[in-house]
């Protein structure tokens, strides 16, 4: 009997648990609204994501995982967005601002009337809360480091309550780029812990969907641990479509935690999950095999803005013990020596046996996806064994009788390429690298390493002699790249910790990637960049290989699917999509 | 019963001597990368053409039909027939580590390839592959098995012979090893060694490594057995008589737990070849471009490649056979141990 | 009683030294959590090194392991660094989810294993016995990995079960009885993939200790003697030949938190499995180390049963018992 009345109190539990989503509040007066003039859908349904591990934090400010953030920009929203479509800046939050003529001082205007996800006005001094959480050195923010420019933070002042003025100390190019992926945080809902000193603990996965609010399309419904968490509509969200409806059209989205990737596409396979990105061209051709049967929409962006490249170690390797290194360094640092390896490298192999034809090949760090900022005048030499022989021959390299490389000094040339064990692609890179370069009689050997120990030599140790890898992806624009390109950059991956640039060309560039930074004027900005680039590929730090293309899919049901080669590639209209057909009510269970 | 004991030892033997003499059964060069063929299907042998039936078989062959801008599939090229031919002049192998030599057993002439299993990603015979894979493989596997097996025998004789506190002890240390993360350790293995290590290198760290991890379970098992086999009144008499420990170990003790540890062995081998999947990924497995069953298979993990490229499979079912004789040899070592 | 003491301190010892053994195994693998961030060119060095000293990893290794033994011996295992939050709450809402997996798993693979050894056994040289020996050669020289991963490329193919996870999205919406039915067949396929591979090496053991004792002179004496094939079995053969079988169930006991690891990952089930794997490669320590303490002591309480059952079960250590000496 006991056991009955327990059941049925589950059951009429778990029921009004699955209340349905709120429908869209109506619009209130002065409530200034974003209208997407070219966005038509429906209302109601949910869509499913797989995701490929369990996000491990819903804040904002601490999140660095992304998992984690691309559930948290769903919930979340900025000031200035990036549209992924058209790599362009827009007003959201901000409904418009201007720059002073120095570039130093920009002035917000905020969206009146908008409400957080608990219904909550929102106004200038939550932004003014959200940067001190940001800028605070106690709260340890990986945001942080963008908004400390030459040291100094911005400054932000309250003008009224409706308008926020950021001024920076100096000009800082596209600053309002920046502004993207900050997330606005409720005042009244993390001052409390902000100011007891426990910020970082803040909004854990398991946080009661009472106590968290954003200015995203969705607020929080539930998190089942190790399985999934579910996003409800978010009634007061500030962005409405053609016909003036409130966004977002889905009533739920949810996201569940898959493990794998090919866990990701075996439940998009079996129709359990509605949209699929970051799909390798592998899988990609699997799911266009089986597209006839599930009419799936299967999206190719084109390449993206990753640069996968080969890195030789010139770390300053004083004080460390690894004199073999050392010795080997002799080489890489040779321009003729690098020259001859970019040549011998079969490019167009990499594009086909490890991108199925799905990417490009790359002779420099920007790649063709980024239409707006890529030097199009980079020379594109093919592969030439001979050429990279007489390169070879003219720096005082032989080959013995058995065709065996050595130096000028009889040591025959032989090194490891350090790669992730995980990542399959940069595995076949190497192998076909390994087979390449064994053509000029250099004997390499491929080193999977598992991922972090990988890191650990090429960030700290400095103990290996070259290494596959990539970086890349975030934004378009050429300011997230200054860490890799100026000398003393937190990514100057060849030489890490430089004190000043050792050669000519790394003082240039050093300068010219200064130069775009504080330069306004786009064209300008191009000219440094492009001669950067120029400067790249002509002295080669990083021998360049190539790039997959964004690829993802999508159910046939989802409408407004529209992939971007920036991240998050496929959720970035999130308030936009909707479910076409029947609206199933029991999709997933059959 | 004695033809099987026959068709068995001709079998492991025709395995053995195939392995060994890879370089001789292989057509090609296992590293050889053929880039215009990669994810080529099995080459199909023909017996028949348009006019007539041919004793000796003959392939065709093969190129990439695009589609559009795309891969599609392979397709053959009628017009000209390759046939088979034995004892051809192909890529230079060393047979045994010695003798240089550049005849295969079998191979067609190009441009037409034979690829009896198909091809990799890289275009590379995957039979050729599995020929030189299994001799680092089956060798490490058998090893790491010896090196288990002799270790956890060891330990759980003792520990089971002796009881009492050395049994605790013993038996202490024992769980220590079943509960330790292994994996953390191997990162940690992995840090001290030099970045690359020779394929003879690799093979003493995959034995030692698995032997170091793998010795702690036969141990518990053998220990229960010489619990129980310590209390026999052979036993007990023999001790009586003033027979030494040794001595009571090995004579009546170790037959007890022989067919316990044969069992093992049986189960061991195919376990510790496919071992190597998770060691690669640590970067202590073999690497490229050597082959080994191991590293073979870890790309089998991959979905996609599961699905589309059956073909790959091949060092499974190599494994599979090893396996199959390596159990029926231990099965036929055990009964003969019986009745004599 | 007095070994019952010898194993607790058995077990005391054990915990000790295997906590202490992972800090320095996680002091020796390279790499640390904050590595990730080291590839986002945004973050600064100054940044990771506040981080790594605020969740005390700047600190020598002999301070952090007593920092943690006296939280431990209050039952705080820790902070994930990962999921900023305690660890001990963190594993228990995923080793719920693995024993539900493993002990319907490891129920049916016993089920199963046994009474298939004996039968092979008894037996020996039939179809049953070939084909028992035959199918468990194969099943254990395919990977577990490739197994799982293949079996579910079936489901997939064949729309048979749900590809993974252990409940619908749905499943609140659900009566008790259909949310029982749905974990179930979410269960199905990581059960019977686990089943698959265990039982294939029980089933090998069962068969040859059993095959062992039938060969023994005083069952064939006894058989000489003209005693039932049954009866000789179930009175005078299975209990001698449970032994080994024990020592295996002891591990299949200790497993219970551990051994699921590869099946839960590629099926997506939301155990300790793909958390811990997780955790291990992202340097997550504490939640790596309560992991491990965790199947620590499943590991100590398994074996503990298995001794326990021989004693029981063998009549040759029951003589004597394990304490004789």
């Amino acid at each position: 009997m006991k056991l009955i009345r327990l059941a049925l109190h589950v059951c009429l539990f778990s029921g009004l648990c699955f209340a349905a989503a709120p429908a869209p509040e109506a619009a209130k007066p002065g409530e200034e609204l974003a209208r997407l003039a070219d966005v038509s859908g429906r209302y109601g349904g949910h869509l499913t994501i797989g995701q490929r591990s369990e996000p491990k934090t819903l804040n904002p400010v601490t999140a660095t995982d992304a998992v984690s953030r691309e559930v948290i920009g769903r919930l979340m929203g900025d000031l200035i967005e990036i549209n992924r479509a058209s790599q362009l800046t827009e007003p959201a939050l901000a409904k418009s601002w201007n720059i002073s003529a120095d570039g130093r001082t920009f002035t917000l205007q905020l969206r009146k009337g908008v409400r957080f996800s608990d219904g909550y006005p929102f106004d200038a001094d939550d932004v003014i809360f959200s940067f001190n959480v940001y800028m605070d050195a106690a709260v340890d923010s990986p945001q942080r480091d963008l908004l400390i420019i030459d040291g100094k933070p911005i400054a932000v002042t309250k003008l009224d309550q409706y308008t926020v003025r950021f001024v920076l100390p100096r000009p800082y190019a596209a600053a309002e780029r920046l502004f993207d992926g900050l997330a606005i945080l409720p005042k009244h809902l993390l001052e409390k812990p902000y100011h007891e000193g426990h910020f970082a603990q803040a909004w854990p996965l398991n946080v009661s969907a009472a106590e968290i609010a954003g200015l995203g399309p969705f607020r929080l419904k539930q998190y089942v641990p190790g399985q999934r968490v579910v996003l409800e509509r978010n009634p007061y969200y500030w962005k409405v479509d053609r016909e003036n409806q409130r966004l977002p059209y889905l009533d739920e989205l949810v996201f569940l935690f898959v493990g794998t990737e090919d866990a990701q596409v075996m439940r998009f396979e079996a129709g359990e999950t509605d949209i699929v990105s970051r799909l390798s061209s592998e899988n990609y051709n699997l799911l266009a095999h089986e597209q006839s049967r599930t009419g799936s929409q299967l999206a190719d962006m084109g390449p993206g803005l990753e640069y996968n490249f080969l890195l030789f170690n010139l770390n300053d390797l004083g004080g460390k013990k690894l004199d073999e290194v050392a010795v080997k360094q002799a080489w890489f640092r040779d321009l003729k020596f690098r020259q001859a390896i970019n040549v011998a490298v079969d490019r167009q192999s990499i594009v086909r046996l490890v991108y199925g034809s799905r990417g490009a090949a790359l002779w420099g760090n920007v790649g063709p996806g980024n239409k707006l900022w890529v030097n199009q005048a980079l020379p594109h030499p093919s592969q030439s064994v001979e050429t990279a022989r007489q390169l070879l021959k003219s720096a005082g390299y032989s080959w013995n009788a058995t065709g065996q490389l050595h130096d000028s000094t009889g040591r025959p040339v032989e090194f490891s390429i350090i790669t992730s064990s995980s990542n399959s692609q940069r595995m076949k890179m190497a192998t076909l690298l390994q087979d390449d370069l064994s053509r000029l009689g250099m004997q390499v050997h491929v080193v999977p390493l598992e991922f972090r120990a990988m890191i650990d030599r090429v960030f700290q140790s400095f103990d290996y002699d070259a290494a596959i890898m990539g970086l890349g992806g975030g934004d378009a624009d050429p300011n997230p790249e200054m860490n890799v390109w100026t000398f003393n950059g937190t990514s100057h991956l060849w030489h890490m910790g430089e004190t000043q640039p050792t050669t000519g060309w790394e003082r240039e560039l050093d300068q010219l990637m200064q130069q775009q930074m504080v330069t306004l004027d786009y064209a300008k900005r191009k000219q440094f960049y492009d001669r950067a680039q120029q400067l790249i590929a002509d002295n080669l730090p990083f021998i360049f290989l190539g790039t997959p293309n964004i690829l993802a899919g999508a159910n046939s049901r989802v409408g407004n699917f529209h992939p971007a080669v920036l991240d998050p590639y496929t959720l970035w209209n999130a308030d936009e999509l909707y479910v076409r057909g029947p609206l199933m009510e029991n999709a997933g269970v059959r | 019963m004695r033809a099987k004991v026959t068709v068995l030892i001709v079998m492991l033997v025709g395995l053995h001597g195939v392995l060994l003499l890879a370089g001789f059964f292989a057509p090609y060069d296992p590293a050889a990368q053929n880039r215009e063929l990669s994810y080529a299907p099995p080459t199909r042998l023909h017996f028949k053409d348009a006019l007539e039936f041919h004793l000796r078989p003959f392939v065709y062959a093969s190129a990439v039909v695009m589609e559009g801008d795309q891969r599609g599939s392979y397709q053959e090229g009628r017009s000209r027939e390759y046939q088979v031919r034995l004892f051809v002049t192909g890529a230079s192998y060393k047979l045994l580590g010695v003798h240089e030599s550049t005849t295969h057993l079998f191979g067609v002439s190009e441009p037409a390839r034979i690829f009896l299993f198909g091809t990799d990603a890289y275009g590379r015979d995957e039979f050729s592959r599995v020929l030189f894979g299994g001799q680092i493989s089956v060798a490490a596997g058998i090893v790491a098995t010896v090196i288990t097996l002799f270790a956890g025998s060891v330990v759980g004789i003792i520990a089971g012979y002796y009881g009492g506190w050395v049994d605790e002890l013993l038996m202490g240390v024992n769980e220590l090893f079943l509960s330790l993360p292994w994996l953390y350790f191997l990162l940690g293995v992995r840090a001290f060694l030099p970045l690359h290590l020779s394929t003879l290198r690799t093979f003493f760290l995959l034995t030692g490594v698995i032997g170091l991890i793998g010795w702690a379970r036969p141990a518990r098992l053998v220990r229960g057995v010489v619990l129980s086999s310590r209390n026999r009144s052979y036993v007990l008499a023999g001790r009586g008589f003033g027979a030494t420990d040794f001595y009571l170990s090995r004579r009546h003790i170790l037959p007890e737990v022989f067919g316990l540890l044969l069992t093992q062995a049986a189960l061991l081998v195919p376990r510790y070849i496919a071992a190597e999947v998770t060691l690669s990924f640590f970067g202590l497995g073999v690497n490229e471009p050597v082959a080994s069953w191991g590293n073979m298979l870890s790309t089998l993990q991959q979905y996609s490649v599961l699905v589309s490229y059956g073909w790959l499979l091949a060092p499974a079912c190599a494994l599979v056979v090893t396996s199959v004789l390596y159990s029926s040899l231990a099965e036929l070592f055990h009964s003969r141990l019986k009745s004599s | 009683m007095n070994y019952i003491l010898r194993r607790l301190l058995r077990a005391m010892l054990l915990l000790v030294g295997v906590s202490a053994l992972c800090f320095l195994f996680t002091e020796m693998a390279p790499g640390s959590f904050f590595d990730e961030m080291r590839l986002n060119p945004q973050i600064s060095p100054e940044t990771i090194a506040a981080l790594r000293s605020s969740y005390g990893l700047d600190q020598p290794l002999a301070v952090r392991y007593a920092r943690w033994v006296n939280a431990a011996l209050r039952a705080d295992l820790g902070y994930s660094i990962a999921y900023n939050a305690p660890v001990a709450p963190l594993l228990w809402s995923r080793a719920k989810n693995t024993l539900l997996l493993t002990t319907c798993a490891l129920a049916i693979t016993w089920l199963i294993s046994v009474p298939l050894g004996v039968w092979a056994a008894s037996r020996r040289g039939g179809l049953v016995d070939r084909a028992v020996t035959l199918a468990s050669s194969f099943v254990i020289s395919v990977p577990e990995l490739v197994i799982a991963v293949g079996l579910l490329a079936l489901v997939v193919r064949w729309r048979i079960l749900p590809v993974g996870g252990m409940m619908s999205a749905d499943s609140d919406a659900l009566s008790m009885l259909a949310k029982l039915k749905d974990v179930a067949r979410h269960l199905a396929l990581p059960a019977f993939i686990l089943i698959l591979c265990e039982t294939s090496i029980i089933v090998r053991h069962v068969r040859a200790s059993v095959l062992e004792v039938l060969g023994a002179t005083y069952v064939q004496a006894a058989r000489g003697l003209g005693m039932s094939q049954s009866r000789l079995l179930f009175r005078h053969v299975l209990p001698v030949a449970a032994n080994p079988a024990i020592s295996l169930l002891g591990f299949s006991l200790a497993g219970l938190l551990s051994g699921s690891l590869i099946v839960e990952v590629v099926c997506g089930w939301p155990g300790l499995g793909p958390l811990i794997l997780e955790a291990t490669l992202s340097r997550d320590l504490y939640l790596v180390i309560g992991g491990i303490m965790f199947s620590a002591l499943f590991m100590i309480g398994g074996n503990f049963v298995a001794d326990m059952m021989l004693i029981v079960v063998d009549p040759r250590i029951r003589k004597e018992g394990v304490d004789a000496r």
